[in-house]
């Protein structure tokens, strides 16, 4: 049994629809990479596995499972209980993640309870100096506030962190060492790390599994070597193509061209069609279902064809 | 050296307020139409007698001299002498100012305990488009109906009919605690009705806002209970606007309930400035305007020290290292 599914997830707001049918899966122990544009939908998948989402946002469709519990459809309590237990989250912007009227010392002592060793939890995300139990966030750097709310998070020791862009407001110096910090906390707890970034590179690194979300739905996942290395869904091609990294040195970077869509109700076809190379007449009004190409999921009418393609990322210059 | 800069800019400029306010009220006590001797006088007074009468109070010298004679005064603590009760004005606040402050006391008190409680709860079941609009409706009623016709219904009410509670007498609180809460209570209910209106629905604003803080759904992530949450993350979060409300009321209530205190016959400061007004009485109104303006500016020099420690970005000496 996974540890994390997510099944034809359908999450609204007042006028947009934010998850399409999102499909996911993820095992105990592993590390996922939920990769995509802005507005893909990322941020609401992270927030609803564990039912965080903003009061007008509206579960329409389909059931999120965390150790078997639909944590859709459990009373208030036992997803307190869920999340107490089994769930951690870091969010984008650390200092705002941290109470602005209380000192760190405190607001660790609040998450570990009584007996519960604050330099110890400190130490363990690379924070030695005592003076940050004594100072308010505001007088935190980014990086030093998020290497605390890691330490809130993993205080339990949980069994599945969601890290929504954890390092998107730091600088580009201290993102590798706060990475490194999740991972290694993690490997030692054995969490599995559900991880929504922008950054492929670092993705393809340290991640067993990617999903590549785009539209609300996940449009394809499976093993990062495979899904970055040889894509499948022309959008994962053009991501990746459009990483600065996966590009040799002299070649011009491709954009995925168009904008994403804002969806207000399913899309009837496929949500990518209208910036797609190689869409075909039923893309517009055919729903993909997933397709098994290798050893990735992919939502795409045409990617058996498309796999036998040598480098279909070529096929688009 | 930040504080004692803080602190003395501060008196710098409440200094200068207090002296624009005397200005003020000093102008605009001489401008109202009818003037001392007039009222004093009656309207078939000949002109002799009021000259005479405006000489004996010195009110027949140019505004500027009267001006500056009052202000060496008060300077001095001397408030100068009621022109119709020939009583010195210092010590009628003074005698006065306790009841006003009672009254306070039991209508913020009101508000604390029950506008914030209130704004609080309506804040964390707030569900978004339903609900709501019966707490809106209550505290815009609250807030928009008038005191004097409020204050005047309960008088009605209450005179009318024996309900245990008497209104238009008072009772001094050293004589009978008992019978002076008795006689307190409804005149400080009256004034609730809009303090505690206005508190819960800010309150409630505030909470709102916090709700929607990440630390909040950082909170809610760790497993929290919402009540450890609101207890822990919201309250102090939420309550600057709160604190500042509160202490507005305050001194806007300590510088004399002037309508409540007038229509149930309280002797308070309020009152006592009302009376003043329609006699012309320049040294009560003066004073007692004065009185006002001071407790606003002590009050909000200390609204500012306690939302400072509420919350440390806001500080006097925020930006200050730990």
């Amino acid at each position: 049994m996974s540890l994390l599914a997510v099944r034809n997830l359908v999450i609204d707001y007042a006028e947009t629809r934010a998850l399409d049918g999102a499909d996911l899966d993820l095992a105990r122990g592993e590390t996922l990479g939920l990769v995509g544009e802005s507005g893909s939908g990322k941020s609401t998948l992270g927030s609803a596995v564990g039912r965080l989402l903003p009061t007008t946002a509206r579960r329409t469709e389909g059931e999120v499972l965390v150790a078997g519990e639909p944590v859709f459809d459990l009373p208030a309590r036992e997803v307190r209980k869920l999340r107490k237990k089994h769930l951690g989250f870091v969010f984008q912007d650390p200092i705002a993640s941290l109470d602005p009227t209380m000192r760190v010392g405190n607001q660790l002592r609040l998450v570990l309870g009584r007996g519960g060793d604050v330099r110890f939890h400190l130490g363990r995300v690379k924070l030695d100096d005592p003076r940050v139990l004594r100072a308010y966030p505001h007088q935190l750097s980014g990086g030093m506030a998020q290497r605390v709310a890691i330490a809130m998070a993993m205080a339990t020791s949980p069994e599945l962190l969601v890290a929504d862009e954890p390092t998107a407001a730091l600088d580009t110096q201290v993102r590798e060492e706060v990475l490194n910090v999740v991972f290694s906390l993690a490997a030692d707890a054995g969490t599995s790390i559900l991880w929504l970034s922008h950054d492929l590179p670092a993705v393809a690194r340290r991640c067993d599994q990617v999903a590549v979300m785009y539209g609300g739905r996940v449009v394809e996942r499976g093993p990062a070597r495979e899904v970055l290395g040889r894509p499948v869904h022309p959008y994962t091609a053009a991501l990746a193509g459009s990483a600065p990294a996966a590009a040799g040195h002299g070649v011009r970077l491709e954009p995925v061209p168009g904008r994403p869509p804002v969806l207000t109700g399913p899309s009837p076809g496929c949500a990518f069609a209208p910036r797609c190379a190689f869409a075909e007449e039923r893309c517009d009004h055919e729903r993909p279902q997933p397709v098994l190409v290798r050893e990735q999921e992919v939502l795409c009418h045409r990617a058996a064809e498309l796999s036998e393609a040598e480098t279909p990322r070529e096929v688009t210059a | 050296m930040r504080l004692l800069m803080w602190w003395s800019g501060r008196a710098l400029s409440s200094a200068a307020t207090l002296l624009g306010v005397s200005v003020l009220i000093f102008a605009a006590v001489r401008m109202m139409p009818g003037g001392f001797a007039e009222t004093v006088l009656g309207p078939f007074a000949t002109a002799e007698q009021e000259a005479e009468l405006a000489a004996r109070y010195g009110l027949d010298q140019p505004v500027l001299l009267q001006y500056g004679h009052w202000l060496a005064a008060v300077g001095g603590g001397d408030f100068g002498v009621s022109m119709i009760s020939r009583q010195p004005v210092g010590a009628e606040l003074l005698a006065r100012l306790p009841i006003t402050a009672e009254l306070t006391v039991l209508a913020v008190a009101a508000s604390a305990l029950f506008g914030v409680p209130l704004g609080v709860l309506t804040a964390v079941r707030a569900r978004p488009g339903g609900g709501g609009a019966a707490g809106r409706l209550l505290s815009g009623l609250g807030v928009s109906v008038p005191e004097f016709v409020l204050g005047s219904l309960v008088v009605f009410v209450f005179s009318r009919h024996a309900l245990g509670l008497e209104v238009g007498s008072w009772v001094p609180l050293t004589q009978d605690p008992a019978a002076n809460l008795a006689t307190m209570v409804l005149p400080a209910a009256v004034l609730s009705v809009f303090a505690i209106s206005v508190t819960a629905r800010t309150t409630r604003d505030a909470v709102m806002g916090v709700l929607v803080e990440p630390y909040v759904t950082a909170a809610v992530g760790r497993g929290e209970s919402p009540w450890f949450i609101v207890r822990h993350h919201i309250l102090r979060n939420a309550a600057t606007p709160v604190v500042t409300l509160l202490g507005t009321i305050t001194a806007y209530l300590l510088g004399g309930a002037l309508i409540v205190e007038h229509v149930f016959n309280l002797p308070g400061v309020g009152s006592y400035i009302v009376q003043a007004v329609g006699r012309r009485d320049y040294a009560v109104v003066q004073a007692g305007v004065l009185l006002a303006a001071a407790v606003f500016i002590v009050m909000n020099v200390l609204i500012d020290l306690l939302v400072g420690v509420l919350d440390p970005r806001l500080g006097v000496l925020a930006g200050r290292r730990s």
